[in-house]
Order: C-alpha cells, then sequence, then structure tokens
C-alpha cells in the first residue's frame, strides 16, 4: 500500500458507507495538524469511480476545517465492501476503545455488508466487548437506528446500555416523549424514570405516550417557570408514586407521624430500606454533655406522644 | 402432561453418557426420537445460548451427559432470609415446562433440559452424604428441574425411590408440577419419600406455567399417590397478586383438602413471587406485557426483586389461615426465603435458624410413628 497525495476535494465525503464515528470533537486534532501535519494517512477506496474515505474521518474533517489540503492518504485496492469495512474496524479496534453506538454502527455495518448473523454474534461480539448472543445484537442493531438528534444526546450525555436498553424497549414516539425528560437527570434518576413509565404503562395497559399526557404530568410540562430539572424531577416523583402505591403511602404515614408528634428536626429516624426490615436508624449529633441531654429530652418528650407508636406498626392497623 | 408427556425433537448424547444404561434407557422408552452422540456438549449449549431464543430451543433437546462436579449440594436459598436446609440432587437441570416465573430461565448457563446418567457417582456421594449427616436431614431433586416431568424416559423415580427407602436420616422429596406418577405408584410406599407438587390458582396455571396440568389433575394426582401410602407436599410458591386472588387462593386450598387427606401432608411451603435483577430482561424478552411482574415489587436484603412486604404479608396471611382453617388440624407449615419476623407475623413462631426449621419439618409425629 503506497502513500499518496489528494487533494481533499478529490475526496467524496457524501458517501459514508465505511464511517463508524459520528460524534467528535476535533480542537486537539486541529492544533496538532497546524504543528505537524497529518501524520497518520487516512485509508480511502474507489468506489464508483469516487475515491471514499474508509478510516481517520475526524482526521479529513479537521483537514477540511483548516483547508488543509492536499492529504496523504492509503488507497485500498479491494472491491468488497465487507473486507475494506474490516480494516476499518480493526485498525480502530487496535488503538481505542469503540464507543457504544459506535459498536452498534459497526454490528449495523457488518450485517448490512453481509457477514452472516451467527458470524457477527460468535466473533464480532465478543470482539466488542458484548456478550455473544443474538439478544445482544438485536438491542444494538436498535441502537444503530435511533435518529441522529437522539444519538448525538445519548452521546453527550453517556447514557450507558442498561439504561439504553430500556430506553430501546420504547416505542419510537415514545421515546421522543421520554428523552427530553431524561437528558436533564443523572444516571441513576434516568433509570428510575424510564423503568416507573414502563412499570406503569405495563400494569395499566397505556402507552408511555399515555401515561406521559396525564393531567398532573402535563400540568408541570407546561410550566413556564420550572426548569427542565425541575420538570424532569416532579415528574419523576409522580411517577415513582404511581408506580408504588403502597410504598409511597407508608412512606408519607411515616413522615406524618414523625411531623405529629414534633419529632426534633436535627435527630434523623430512619427506616429500614423499603421498610424491609423491622428496625429503623437514629441518628444524631451532640458536642457535649448539655447538647446531648437536650436532644433525649427532646427525643423522650416526641416518643411519648400516643401517635408515635404506629410509626411500629403495619399500614393495616392504623 | 398425563395427556401430553414431553418428548424431545432429538436426544443430544455425549460421549461419556453412550455406553450408561441410563441413555439406553432413556433411548429405548423414547422410540423413534432421533439421537446423536456428540463430541462437546458445550459446543451445543453455545449454540443455543447464542441464539434469539435460547430458553426455547433449549427445551427442544434432551441432553444426555455425565455431572462431572458434585451431585449433592446444600439449597443456595438467598442471602439474609432464613433458609430450611434443604438439600438438592442435580440428577437433573432444566425443565421442559415453561412457568413465565421460572428463574432457572437465567440462572442455569445450560439451556438443555439435561438429564445426568452416571448414576454410580451418585450413589458413592450421597453414601459418604449420609454418613457425615448427624441428624434427619430433607434432600430432594426438584429445585433445578422437575422431578417427573421426564421419568416416563428416565425412570428416576423408581431407582430413586428405592434407594431412598431404607436411608432412615433422609427424607425424599420429588417436587413437581405434573401428573407423570406411574412409576412412584408402582412403588411401596416409605415413610421418607414424599411427593409433593407446586400449587397455584387455576387461573395462574393457566396463563403462566405453560405444559403444566392444570391444578385440578395435579390434586387427582396427588390423591392416588396418597391412597397408595405415600406422604405428600404442597408448595404454595410463587403466591402471585393479581385481581381476585383472595378467592382464587382459597378455591385452591379448599380443592386440596378434598383432595388430599391432611394427615397424609408432610409439609407446605409458602412463598411469594421473587426474582434476581438479571432476570428482567429475560422477563422483558419473552413476556413483555406479562402483568405479574410489575407489581410493587422492592429490592429485597438479598437484592432480589419481591413484594413489598405489607403486600407479602396479605398473601400470606390470607392463605396461611385458609390452609389452617380448611385443613383443621395443624398442618407443617413453613416459608421459602423469607425474613424471621415474616414468620412471626404470619405462623407466630420465629425459629432461631434453619436447622430449628429443618427440625420442625423432619420430626412431625406422624413420620416418626410410621417409621
Amino acid at each position: 500500500m503506497k502513500i499518496q497525495q489528494v487533494p481533499l476535494e478529490n475526496l467524496y465525503l457524501q458517501d459514508e458507507r465505511f464511517r463508524i464515528s459520528r460524534f467528535f470533537s476535533f480542537d486537539r486534532l486541529i492544533l496538532s495538524i497546524k504543528e505537524i501535519g497529518l501524520v497518520h494517512p487516512p485509508l480511502v477506496t474507489w468506489r464508483d469511480n469516487l475515491l471514499i474515505p474508509v478510516t481517520g474521518w475526524k482526521r479529513i474533517l479537521a483537514c477540511l476545517e483548516l483547508s488543509f489540503s492536499p492529504i496523504p492518504v492509503v488507497c485500498l485496492d479491494e472491491p468488497s465492501d465487507l473486507k475494506v469495512f474490516l480494516k476499518a474496524f480493526y485498525e480502530n479496534l487496535a488503538i481505542r476503545e469503540y464507543s457504544l453506538l459506535e459498536k452498534a454502527e459497526i454490528l449495523k455495518k457488518l450485517k448490512h455488508f453481509g457477514e452472516n448473523e451467527k458470524s457477527i454474534i460468535k466473533h464480532y461480539l465478543p470482539r466488542l466487548g458484548i456478550p455473544p448472543t443474538a439478544h445482544y445484537l438485536d438491542i444494538y442493531l436498535v441502537f444503530s437506528e435511533f435518529p441522529q438528534e437522539v444519538q448525538k444526546s445519548i452521546h453527550d450525555k453517556q447514557m450507558p446500555f442498561a439504561i439504553l436498553e430500556i430506553f430501546a424497549a420504547f416505542s419510537p414516539q415514545e421515546r421522543e416523549r421520554l428523552l427530553p425528560l431524561l437528558l436533564p437527570l443523572g444516571q441513576n434518576k434516568q433509570r428510575e424514570l424510564l423503568e416507573d413509565c414502563r412499570e406503569i404503562s405495563i400494569r395499566e395497559d397505556l402507552s408511555a405516550v399515555k401515561v406521559l399526557e396525564s393531567s398532573n404530568i402535563q400540568k408541570i410540562l407546561a410550566s413556564k417557570t420550572l426548569s427542565s430539572l425541575q420538570k424532569s424531577n416532579k415528574i419523576r416523583h409522580l411517577l415513582r408514586k404511581r408506580r408504588y402505591p403502597h410504598l409511597s403511602a407508608q412512606q408519607e404515614r411515616f413522615e406524618a407521624t414523625l411531623k405529629k408528634v414534633g419529632w426534633p428536626r436535627d435527630v434523623s429516624l430512619e427506616p429500614s430500606r423499603f421498610f424491609e426490615e423491622d428496625k429503623m436508624t437514629l441518628r444524631f449529633d451532640f458536642k457535649n454533655e448539655k447538647e446531648l441531654r437536650d436532644a433525649l429530652s427532646k427525643l423522650h418528650e416526641a416518643s411519648s406522644k400516643k401517635d408515635f407508636a404506629k410509626i411500629f406498626k403495619p399500614p393495616a392497623d392504623d | 402432561m398425563t395427556e401430553s408427556k414431553y418428548f424431545p425433537l432429538k436426544i443430544f448424547i455425549s460421549q461419556e453418557a453412550e455406553p450408561s444404561p441410563i441413555t439406553a434407557r432413556v433411548l429405548k422408552n423414547a422410540p423413534g426420537i432421533p439421537h446423536e452422540v456428540i463430541d462437546d456438549p458445550q459446543d451445543l449449549i453455545e449454540d443455543i445460548r447464542m441464539s434469539r431464543h435460547p430458553v426455547e430451543q433449549g427445551k427442544q433437546f434432551l441432553l444426555l451427559t455425565v455431572q462431572k462436579g458434585e451431585f449433592i449440594k446444600p439449597c443456595p436459598c438467598t442471602p439474609h432470609y432464613l433458609g430450611c436446609n434443604y438439600f438438592i440432587i442435580n440428577l437433573e437441570t432444566n425443565c421442559p415446562l415453561d412457568c413465565n416465573y421460572c428463574i432457572l430461565q437465567s440462572y442455569l448457563s445450560n439451556p438443555l433440559v439435561t438429564v445426568h446418567v452416571n448414576h454410580d457417582d451418585l450413589w458413592q456421594e450421597l453414601a459418604g452424604f449420609t454418613a457425615r449427616q448427624d441428624r434427619i436431614f430433607r434432600i430432594g431433586t426438584g429445585e433445578l428441574a422437575d422431578s417427573l416431568a421426564l421419568d416416563h424416559l428416565t425412570e428416576n423415580s423408581r431407582i430413586l425411590i428405592s434407594r431412598f427407602r431404607d436411608q432412615r436420616k433422609a427424607i425424599f422429596e420429588l417436587k413437581t408440577k405434573t401428573t407423570n406418577i406411574d412409576h412412584v405408584l408402582e412403588q411401596e410406599p416409605a415413610p421418607n419419600i414424599v411427593v409433593s407438587w407446586s400449587l397455584n390458582t387455576p387461573k395462574l396455571a393457566q396463563e403462566h406455567e405453560t405444559g403444566a396440568p392444570p391444578v385440578e389433575q395435579r390434586l387427582q394426582a396427588a390423591k392416588k399417590i396418597t391412597r397408595v401410602g405415600f406422604r405428600v407436599g404442597f408448595h404454595f410458591d410463587p403466591l402471585i397478586r393479581y385481581p381476585g386472588w383472595e378467592e382464587d387462593y382459597e378455591e385452591v386450598v379448599r380443592l386440596l383438602f378434598e383432595a388430599v387427606d391432611p394427615e397424609r401432608i408432610a409439609w407446605m411451603s409458602l412463598g411469594s413471587l421473587r426474582f434476581p435483577p438479571d432476570f428482567i430482561s429475560v422477563i422483558n424478552r419473552r413476556f413483555p406485557t406479562s402483568k405479574i411482574f410489575h407489581d410493587e415489587f422492592i429490592r429485597g436484603r438479598d437484592g432480589k426483586f419481591r413484594y413489598f412486604k405489607p403486600l407479602r404479608l396479605e398473601l400470606y396471611h390470607r392463605v396461611a389461615r385458609t390452609i389452617k382453617k380448611t385443613a383443621g388440624t395443624d398442618v407443617p407449615l413453613y416459608f421459602c426465603m423469607e425474613s424471621r419476623d415474616v414468620w412471626q407475623a404470619v405462623l407466630k413462631k420465629m425459629p432461631r435458624d434453619e436447622q430449628e426449621v429443618e427440625h420442625s419439618l423432619t420430626h412431625p409425629a406422624a413420620y416418626l410413628e410410621e417409621f
């Protein structure tokens, strides 16, 4: 393979058949090219009398940005798209970790270029660090079909597989409604919102769109004063309450009882997680004997009230 | 199951299993089913694991192979909840029935219905295991498989009953949802042999226990078993909430005691629907619209999903009360994978540990008298 110099305008960039990466920033690469030029030539190949990029999209786009032309390229003389694509695949595999969406794109292209499914599952999934089952292939192929703006958001938020797997189970229309709610949230809360929405939708035989069209959610969405994060959090709370009616009621009852008996604010009394165990945790700070005695006195007063016993009773006994 | 016993599409035999008399017996009992001797079952297992429907595909094939590890293991139970000191014999793994809630769908790395044919190794291991026990213990084959679903092919019940009959330290349990009891009925009963059935409401059995006979047929099979003198057990596990569960469970309990004399019941267990987090992806794939997995489940102390505790208590109170009221006598009742405070709340007893649970199930007066 010989390195040759090619003017940028001779590269046909509309043909993206071998392109794996879409979302990247190339500030540092631009700086590097400015300083030392393009050291590693991209791979290109001829298709329909046009010279198209195989690898090095980022480098080519950076050169375009800099009007750095001509550029060195290595031209592959290989008619099989699959074989050419495999060169792109392995060249990158050797030097970096593929992102989740790049993996999805690779699997889509392998399938498109005619690699048989069994071989994709058996050979390529493990090479991409994905468990070798048809189930995983199917999910990644769904990711690869997400619209570009959705992919961009996923990339920017670095959403992990576990969340995308739940997200992918929704219809495209549902995903469109859910995505803006997810974006302001951290990963744990994204997951919670998606799971709750899905659970409610199955339990109540409603589409997620219908779940999100409920009047209380619409009211939040229509608010002009709430930020995106506040809206997402409020909706998340509503969904949680709807998914866990008994648990939410018990939590509310617990908090209401503490309020009713005048539980001191600086002393925390926590039930076990999900009230699963018959034990609670009491926590407070003190600096000296007086503060300890004060706290104990307040605790004694609150716990002596008749209603206090309610927090130890199961809900049915209330 | 009486009408439609399981026959695989094909039987695969590992090279080591080929000379076994158990293999010959299965082939004799499955005339016309194609079979193939294979070098390495792992290749076949991997192929099926990779497929789009590994659970469904795995059930279509029967693998005869040898158990290379130990046959007998303590039941893994679950951390932080009270166990019952049960032991399991992994003579078979996986099951031709297809219960939606069955955790074997994600628990077993081998999706094929598998029979281990190296019985001599089992008997040797069992002799050593039994000799080491200083008490009466419970042991069974129904944890990673249905004890009787393949019995028309393997005749394992006949062999196991005759082996355990004189093992007075062991109470041996065959646990099933089937009515595949012909080989059991041919055996002389013994007080330390218990045949037990997993029960649920007819509605749940019909909708979620694909391939299993209706509950009424299971109870008729239990009736036949008690009539020839065996003791029986029943497992209400998993108890599942749905609109109308209260009346439906009451009805099953009523049908149970119509069919079976409470005096012949060795034990009954209660457990509510629970599943590990990685099971959810199986459910989403195989039963995406099934509502039973989308109730108010919280993460228990063991990390598994289980009903929010007041909902579990409601289930247990109702079913336990109905059992006690209908049986009119003390049927040994225990919980599978529950906390000590649930025991106390529902059964009004709080066993110290799993040895105490075991003792309460292995020492009922009726059992000792029969011996």
